[in-house]
């Protein structure tokens, strides 16, 4: 539950964000604490991949914006992506979790079996994720919503039966070509705008 | 299967870092590309293996598929090398030839997802130009959008039904399909979720368009059949019917918006890619229908859309660039014109090409589910027609004196190979329906699987 509380934040501190620096940073934190989330079929292998992916696409985003102060002022779409996120999380919740009839425990620091707090935690970020690129106007908060969203799916990607460290191989490299792509959108977007 | 895309890997590492010598960046993606072809026409039927548990298989769908889209790529290479030197291109098109390779020739829906939504992200590159003159930069970022949205939402519906026990209430089924159906949609252009496309086909060089539409779209197609019936959620899909009639309202509004707006349209690019668009409609309405007989005519279409479209936006190129500030006019370039014209036949599905038969099965089987379905499809390629009997004569309104073949005529000798082989498809059409009936069968074995 700790670490949900932590991607929780850390997904509003990106999302709040005016610099592009900080909310690559902010974003890292979101994806370490996701990937952290233990639900009893945590291996070690997938959380450095994981976590590796996730540093470079910070760090693409981090070099792409060049200076500290540019990036994109979320203004009213902060808390329209907040609002919309946290209901949209709850209604995922209620509609689409499985019914298995195991009653639901959930601690502050330890695993969770249950897969509920996996669950909550990929919910709340795609939510936050489709919020934020609907409302976007440019790259920067663009990438950030794709960003989210991909960290939301491979949450629950870790909950499919299969084989997890190829998915998470090939989701990794999804999430590197994402910010890459989105970098070079932002790199654009700045020289079309200063030209 | 692992060496091809490796191969094409390595082959578009080389061609970054040499992408500034047209030369060497040509041959090695021209050659990288043949050698994957020769690799995969030689492998056998059913060839399997697996990578770090990661099932694959070569089925007869996805050799054709790998051939026909390699072979596309190969045409686009050569006319971006001869007529339109565009750095970027050359490592794009050989990480779209691996993406296409690993979406073919994977069995886990979730990994043929990541695959594909990999590829998609890949062309953005391509898609932007001279940002200081144009709106190009808007419009890939539109895309970027459209693709990671689409992309994250269908592959964590998908992953959330194949984390579900099979007792789940149907809403909650249904709800997740709805999800990957509308998707797919939006990573397919139908629509209404085609206006990224729309500032695509204004906005970005033709070359990137002929590689989203000629290659990346149809690949897209063959994805959302083949996830369809490896998740297992076909049954489902036939016990709700709610689902089938989403397929089929999308598909349908797609085929008649898609012709509608190609017969408004003016821009010949513009014509080549709401033509698609209506052509896949089609595609979709064959796959929604769940028979035999609709899903042959979905694939074959898909598969000869990608091909037509190919010919008419390399053309499209040539003609634009040819005609400078003035209008696109066959004076300029007479073989791209006519190439621009013969794609039109392909598009309509016209015999003897082997565009007919999927067009005919798609029309038949639309007729025998209800009448108006079929007349609407029937209006849709009326439309399609209409849009390129106007494409063509805006083409050629003007005559000159005496006809002067142009310079380089890349883009006539691909349209003409292009048609070449789909004269020859029309011919003997079991070499190209055989391959597709056999995942037919695989499709309606998966929908009734006891």
């Amino acid at each position: 539950m700790l670490l949900l509380a932590i991607v929780a934040i850390t997904t509003l501190a990106a999302n709040s964000a005016r610099q592009l620096r900080y909310m690559a940073i902010a974003f890292f934190g979101v994806a370490l604490a996701a990937h952290l989330i233990d639900d009893g079929s945590l291996a070690a292998a997938q959380v450095v991949v994981s976590a590796c992916a996730a540093l470079v696409a910070s760090a693409i985003l981090f070099v792409a914006a060049r200076d500290r102060r540019y990036g994109e002022d979320p203004g009213w779409r902060l808390w329209i992506a907040t609002v919309v996120a946290a209901a949209t999380t709850a209604a995922a919740f209620v509609f689409l979790r499985p019914e298995t009839g195991d009653e639901i425990n959930t601690n502050l620091l330890g695993p969770d079996p249950s897969g509920v707090t996996t669950e909550v935690a990929a919910f709340w970020l795609l939510s936050s994720g489709i919020a934020i690129l609907l409302t976007a106007r440019g790259a920067v908060r663009g990438s950030l919503g794709a960003l989210l969203m991909l960290t939301g799916t491979q949450l629950l990607v870790r909950l499919v039966p299969g084989p997890q460290l190829a998915l998470t191989l090939l989701l990794a490299w999804v999430q590197v070509v994402v910010a890459l792509a989105g970098a070079f959108l932002i790199v654009n977007q700045r020289a079309a705008r200063e030209a | 299967m692992i060496e091809v895309i490796t191969l094409l890997g390595i082959a578009a590492l080389v061609a970054f870092g040499v992408r500034k010598r047209l030369a060497v960046v040509g041959t090695v993606t021209l050659a990288s590309l043949v050698a994957a072809i020769v690799i995969v026409a030689l492998m056998p039927v059913d060839a399997s293996g697996d990578v770090l548990d990661l099932p694959w298989r070569m089925s007869e769908l996805a050799r054709l598929a790998a051939v026909v889209m390699l072979g596309t790529l190969c045409l686009l290479v050569l006319a971006v090398w001869v007529d339109e030197p565009a750095y970027n291109f050359f490592p794009t098109a050989l990480v779209v030839g691996a993406v296409v390779i690993a979406v073919l020739v994977l069995t886990t829906p979730i990994a043929i997802y990541a695959a594909l939504l990999l590829g998609l992200l890949v062309p953005v590159g391509s898609f932007t130009f001279q940002v200081h003159r144009n709106r190009s930069a808007e419009a890939a970022y539109r895309h970027f959008s459209f693709v990671a949205l689409g992309g994250c939402l269908g592959m964590a519906a998908l992953a959330l039904s194949a984390s579900l026990g099979r007792d789940q209430p149907p809403a909650t089924f249904v709800l997740l399909v709805v999800i990957i159906v509308v998707a797919f949609a939006m990573k397919l252009a139908a629509i209404p979720f085609h206006t990224h496309a729309a500032l695509l086909a204004s906005e970005v060089p033709a070359s990137g368009l002929a590689l989203y539409f000629g290659v990346l779209v149809p690949t897209t197609f063959i994805a959302f059949a083949q996830i369809l019936v490896l998740s297992g959620l076909l049954p489902a899909i036939v016990q709700i019917g709610k689902v089938q009639d989403l397929l089929l309202a999308l598909g349908l509004v797609s085929a008649l918006g898609g012709a509608f707006l190609a017969t408004g349209s003016t821009e010949l690019r513009r014509v080549a890619v709401y033509s698609v668009i209506a052509n896949l409609g089609q595609a979709l309405v064959g796959i929604a229908t769940l028979s035999g007989p609709g899903i042959i005519g979905a694939m074959a279409i898909a598969l000869v859309t990608g091909l037509a479209a190919t010919q008419q936006l390399l053309a499209t190129g040539t003609l634009e660039r040819r005609a400078g500030a003035d209008r696109p006019s066959a004076t300029t370039a007479p073989l791209a014109a006519l190439a621009f014209v013969v794609g039109g036949f392909a598009m309509i599905g016209a015999p003897p090409l082997v565009a007919f038969p999927g067009h005919f099965f798609v029309e038949l089987i639309a007729y025998s589910y209800s009448g108006w379905m079929g007349t609407a499809l029937v209006i849709a390629t009326l439309g399609v027609l209409v849009a390129q009997l106007r494409a063509a004569m805006a083409i050629f309104r003007t005559a000159p004196d005496r006809w002067r073949v142009e310079r380089r005529p890349i883009a006539g000798i691909v349209g003409g190979f292009v048609f070449a082989a789909l004269l020859i498809g029309g011919v003997q059409p079991d070499g190209f329906l055989q391959p597709i009936a056999a995942f037919a069968d695989e499709f309606l074995r998966a929908l009734h699987p006891l």
